[in-house]
């Protein structure tokens, strides 16, 4: 069986989208402790939990860019979340990117185009620490996370809310950069490589 | 204006423009008990892929370098991700050289070659008897699976990295990582001067120090797919 044939992701510029603002939406845990033990309360009602996470490409300059959540002045995350239990998990990333991302208005209907998964993180623990397979002698990982590539369409209208800003950051800066986007961002620039990428000028 | 630009893409099979493939469901790869697989050895070849390039100096290589970009422009290396199941944990075979740098099978396509195609002559000429650079090698040895990564240099010893910018000049050169599917057995026969080593994704996870950017980076590229161990 071969096969190398590449699929092709289109990217338009930054400014062929418009970013408005929503209500805020506020996170659920104040610091990452919090955020653990939150997660240890519904690991025990609801098992592991199945986060999903979406990639959104723009153009500037030639060079591709995707969209990032920054709350406060440093951390910076993908639009996504954890999904119910039973969820599907497009249907679910669909929910997260129109809860993050979407206008709220029956004039812009969401129309998420949801790509294929290049990459799944494992967290063996209650711990900050994922992994990228799931490591040896782990039988009862805490959190699987899955990253989709989310195709824009040329133009796009986005609401942000208001507590959050979104950003567009080039691959060059994600690349290696663990320290300020931590490893799973700092790690899409490779995941992405495969891909033949198609820039759009207006 | 209107202008489409593409980043550099060589090979033949070019994809339809974008339709968004099926999400969701993982992609199913099966691999193997390291216990099914053989290993030989043998002489070691001459030729541009083995013996020539390990004694070659540095300054020698250089020159070569700069004469085949001159002659032939961006040179492509393709490689093969090898895996196989040890201890319930992927592994990848990596053959090693004089005891100290790590490689992935595979190496630079003639001028012209398809990717494919170049790289099933490299997988035989490193790791099956034949050895040489025949074209009358039974090509549809190798499973060749997706293209699972590309790495660009700017310049012949430069760090590579994982896309091209777009006010670079003219890379030199560019690296593809394909995955390979194993039959369920097989023997390997490795030239005498290298190693074929089977290493656990955990080893070399964010290990560039001991492996370099390219194989340290390989789990990232695999963690999509779901691997199937089957041993029975």
């Amino acid at each position: 069986m071969v096969n190398s044939s590449s699929p092709v992701v289109n990217m338009y510029p930054l400014a062929n989208y418009t970013f408005g603002t929503k209500e805020p939406k506020m996170e659920k845990d104040t610091s990452v402790a919090d955020r653990l033990a939150r997660m240890k309360v519904n690991y025990m009602k609801e098992g592991m939990r199945t986060s999903v996470e979406a990639i959104l490409l723009v153009q500037e300059h030639n060079h591709p860019h995707i969209l990032l959540l920054q709350i406060g002045n440093t951390f910076c995350k993908l639009p996504g979340g954890r999904l119910k239990p039973g969820e599907n998990e497009i249907e679910g990333l669909k929910r997260k990117l129109c809860s993050k991302l979407a206008v709220n208005s029956p004039s812009f209907p969401p129309n998420w185009q949801v790509g294929e998964c290049v990459a799944v993180w494992w967290r063996p623990n209650f711990e900050t620490v994922m992994y990228p397979y799931c490591p040896p002698h782990i039988t009862k990982p805490k959190e699987c996370k899955k990253l989709f590539i989310v195709h824009l369409s040329e133009r796009e209208y986005f609401a942000v809310p208001r507590n959050l800003k979104l950003l567009a950051v080039p691959l060059f800066e994600l690349y290696d950069n663990v320290q300020r986007y931590g490893p799973v961002i700092s790690t899409i620039p490779q995941q992405l490589s495969r891909f033949q990428f198609n820039m759009v000028s207006s | 204006m209107g202008l489409e630009m593409r980043v550099a893409a060589e090979e033949v099979e070019a994809a339809p423009a974008a339709a968004p493939s099926a999400a969701g469901e993982p992609v199913g790869v099966e691999i193997y008990p390291l216990s099914r697989y053989y290993f030989g050895a043998r002489e070691a070849a001459g030729g541009d892929g083995g013996g020539g390039r390990e004694s070659a100096t540095g300054a020698d290589r250089e020159l070569r370098l700069k004469a085949n970009f001159a002659a032939h422009g961006l040179r492509t290396s393709v490689h093969g991700v090898l895996l196989v199941e040890l201890f319930d944990h992927p592994h990848v075979l990596l053959l090693q050289v004089r005891n100290s740098s790590f490689l992935l099978p595979g190496g630079r396509l003639r001028p012209g070659e398809q990717d494919v195609r170049g790289l099933k002559r490299k997988l035989s000429s490193k790791l099956s008897i034949v050895g040489d650079q025949d074209d009358e090698v039974e090509v549809d040895e190798w499973q060749i699976g997706e293209r699972i990564g590309m790495w660009w240099r700017s310049e012949f010893d430069a760090v590579p990295f994982p896309y091209l910018l777009p006010n670079a000049r003219a890379p030199k050169e560019c690296i593809k990582l394909f995955l390979i599917k194993l039959p369920v057995s097989r023997q390997f026969v490795v030239p005498r001067n290298m190693k074929l080593l089977a290493v656990p994704l955990s080893q070399i996870h964010n290990n560039a120090q001991v492996y370099g950017p390219i194989i340290a980076g390989i789990p990232n590229l695999l963690s999509k797919f779901s691997f199937n161990f089957i041993n029975d």
